[in-house]
């Protein structure tokens, strides 16, 4: 094809395309009286689309208002940029789930001196000026989570184990707090036994499964794999299940999604998961009280649960799951 | 000087003896005294590690050989393990299906009308050899056309019913595996196409459509399902399970399909006129399109290669890790790159071949097994990882025996000015000279 034919061609193409794109263009909801900007890290992380299923939901319990949610693609610049474009189109208030917190601190103070209220979610910003932050607390979870595992592992004094803790990225502060929280409970037992030298795992499935693979070639003996993330106590169950060894040893991991910790539990691959409540239905709630002429607490910290194979199955109920 | 010039010349597998040998010897031992890193468990654990890169790899290697790069293949991957995933767990015509039904009847009937029309010339070509070389043969229209357009017409018929066959089930291991990569196969030859057609960089075309086919794959996965599971025996059928299950319980599959994809791929290289084209092209485009070489199909066929052994190694992924995701081969691009020249391929195309990249894909894969094995802390993994890559590269570009020559022989007082080497710095564009330079200076020495 010579090269003027397929500038041609491809222009033709175009053509046909862009005639075809505003079939499935839908105008926004006209008669909304309040537009409320979401601006979301990344919809990739099952957790995140857990978030946005849960503050899509609410909205739509809310008639009169309006919700816009942009993707960050999990890069700063591309919230900053989104965060921006949110304030040019005039929202009454913005709600953000930073990316990190000193990258989006400027991006917040600029929508408060145009006088928008910010609602932060999940993790903080370095300023003082957002009206609400509302999230987990990683720390509390990974205490939790440590409190089970020492009572798995033969309760207070008596604790004793093997002990493979998969990170999920270790530049993040959650993954250090969720470290933390758990070694609060585990250092203080003399018989348990750290494994692994900060393995990060990058909170995937498949990375978790080739870490947990040497983990088991090297160790002969693991009574409790602790994963930062369910998917990777999950990648890790699958490992230990190839390698034929899944009974030997526990499962613990974090953030409860239904169709992910919960349903692992139920199935009793995993022997426990601690929830990590997506802000997404509190924050539009709050959001909503905030419209109305509320005034609202400066910080809400959601709480955690503990799902064994108990209250899988009830959870996995309320969820449509079962 | 022999014995030097030996080890200079198969230096690529050195990296890799030494790589072995450190494992070996620090290996950790179990409680019964034996080394971990050499029982039969851990190094299938590497091969099956490192065969989603490898296939890809393979794929890369051709790619760069021509002189191009692919740097879709990460986004490509993915987009086949949503794909797969999709076919193996949901029933009815979803996205998948849609896409996978014309795709697979498309290849199908490019693959058979080609491969009719080939077998016909080459029996034509067979008949008419009077003086010693092959003249050009035109074949009659019903072998050179009818024929073979109406066998590729059979076979897209065929696929077209293989596929809608499956579609009110779900789709098994032989479905997935035939399907998967054809979508992927299409998307690579898009790529090719592209590159041809619009007479672009091919460092533009693969990373727009490394954007694309990412979007592609979230759009197809849906928003709501950022990962989509697999669990075998229960929402996919269990015969699935073979792909990550080790053969006659010595080989594990994955691993089986990476070497086939070697040695199919390396052969076609080395025996076939079309390897020789490839070396002919990266080595100077120009020049093969005068000698009469169809460029543009050779590079075509490159990509699209590239692209069907992604599709691949996105099944396999799936197999192994229980979930097709859009993120799932972030990265991908750039260790399968890496391992191509560690294996001693030029980045300038036309130098190199498979058997360099089989070594640094194993290069790669012994070496995380090592550090991990070891529980060497992720954050220093990566900068260790760093420093041993470009030692392997320092190594395999560097002309050793020169090097060594240079160390024996250097008077001490003319250093600096004697030896401009120095200055050559590891991003020469002309190794090829250079090495040729290098040899010649190297004789003269042997001379004196």
């Amino acid at each position: 094809m010579k090269r003027r034919e397929f500038l041609k061609f491809s222009g033709l193409v175009a053509g046909a395309a862009t005639l075809y794109v505003p079939v499935g263009f839908r105008p926004a909801r006209a008669a909304a009286k309040w537009r409320v900007g979401f601006s979301q890290v990344t919809t990739i992380e099952p957790w995140r689309v857990q978030f946005n299923k849960d503050i899509k939901a609410e909205a739509a319990k809310h008639p009169e208002v309006e919700l816009i949610i942009t993707d960050g693609e999990d890069k700063t610049e591309k919230q900053v940029a989104d965060v921006e474009n949110l304030i040019r189109q005039e929202v009454n208030v913005l709600l953000i789930s930073p990316k990190e917190s000193a990258g989006l601190t400027g991006v917040v103070d600029k929508a408060v001196d145009v006088n928008i209220p910010v609602i932060v979610l999940d993790r903080n910003v370095e300023t003082e000026r957002y009206a609400q932050f509302i999230g987990g607390d990683n720390a509390k979870i990974g205490r939790a989570a440590g409190e089970f595992a020492v009572k798995l592992l033969g309760g207070p004094g008596k604790a004793a184990g093997n002990l493979v803790e998969i990170w999920g990225g270790t530049g993040t502060q959650p993954a250090h707090d969720r470290h933390d929280g758990f070694h609060e409970f585990t250092d203080k037992e003399a018989g348990i036994k750290n494994l692994l030298d900060q393995q990060s795992a990058d909170w995937k499935q498949d990375k978790a499964y080739d870490v947990m693979t040497t983990a088991l070639r090297n160790n002969e003996k693991i009574d409790l794999v602790y994963g930062h993330n369910d998917p990777m106590a999950y990648g890790a169950y699958l490992a230990a299940k190839d390698a034929g060894r899944e009974k030997e040893m526990k499962f613990l991991g974090i953030d409860a999604l239904p169709d992910e910790g919960v349903t692992w539990v139920h199935n009793g691959e995993l022997t426990a998961t601690f929830l990590y409540a997506t802000p997404g239905a509190e924050g539009l709630r709050q959001a909503v009280k905030l419209l109305n002429g509320e005034k609202l607490e400066k910080k809400i910290i959601l709480d955690t649960m503990t799902v064994t194979k108990e209250n899988a199955d009830e959870i996995m109920r309320a969820n449509g799951l079962l | 000087m022999s014995a030097l010039r030996l080890l200079s010349r198969t230096k690529l597998y050195w990296g890799l003896v030494l790589i072995f040998l450190i494992g070996a010897l620090s290996s950790p031992v179990t409680s019964s005294g034996g080394n971990i890193f050499l029982s039969y468990g851990n190094l299938t654990d590497v091969l099956r590690q490192v065969s989603i890169t490898g296939l890809v790899a393979t794929g890369m290697t051709i790619v760069i050989l021509i002189g191009g790069i692919d740097l879709s293949v990460g986004s490509m991957m993915a987009f086949s393990t949503v794909i797969c995933a999709m076919l193996l767990t949901q029933q009815g015509w979803t996205a998948a299906t849609i896409m996978g039904a014309p795709a697979t009847a498309i290849v199908a009937f490019v693959a058979i009308a080609t491969l009719l029309h080939f077998i016909f010339r080459g029996m034509a070509q067979g008949k008419t050899t009077e003086i010693g070389h092959r003249a050009a043969v035109a074949l009659d229209p019903l072998r050179g056309k009818w024929i073979p357009v109406a066998g590729g017409l059979l076979a897209a018929i065929f696929a077209v019913w293989f596929v809608t066959a499956q579609v009110p089930t779900k789709f098994g291991v032989i479905g997935v595996l035939l399907v998967t990569p054809c979508v992927a196969l299409l998307l690579g030859s898009l790529n090719g196409a592209i590159i041809v057609g619009g007479r672009l960089q091919p460092f533009i075309v693969t990373l727009a459509m490394m954007v694309g086919a990412l979007g592609a794959a979230r759009l197809t996965a849906g928003q709501d399902s950022a990962v989509l599971p697999v669990y075998t025996g229960s929402n996919a059928t269990a015969d699935f399970e073979f792909l990550r299950s080790m053969a006659w319980g010595i080989v594990p599959v994955p691993g089986l399909f990476f070497l086939a994809a070697i040695i199919i791929f390396g052969a076609l290289l080395r025996f076939t006129a079309f390897g020789r084209y490839v070396y002919a092209i990266g080595g100077n485009e120009e020049a093969a399109l005068l000698a009469g070489i169809r460029v543009a199909r050779v590079k075509l066929s490159a990509y699209l290669f590239s692209g069907m052994l992604a599709g691949i190694a996105g099944v396999l992924f799936v197999a192994q890790y229980r979930q097709g995701k859009p993120d799932a081969g972030t990265g991908l691009e750039l260790d399968a790159i890496a391992a191509v020249v560690i294996g001693g391929t030029s980045l300038m195309g036309g130098r190199g071949g498979l058997a360099g990249t089989l070594v640094g894909v194993l290069i790669f894969g012994l070496l995380s097994d090592i550090l991990q094995l070891h529980n060497i802390n992720s954050n220093l993994q990566l900068l260790l990882k760093g420093l041993i890559i470009v030692c392997t590269v320092l190594v395999q570009e560097r002309n050793l025996a020169h090097l060594v020559a240079r160390w024996r022989r250097r008077p001490p007082q003319s250093h600096a000015t004697q030896d401009p080497k120095g200055a050559r710095s590891a991003s020469d564009t002309r190794p090829q000279t250079v090495s040729a330079f290098q040899k010649q200076r190297e004789d003269v020495h042997e001379a004196s």
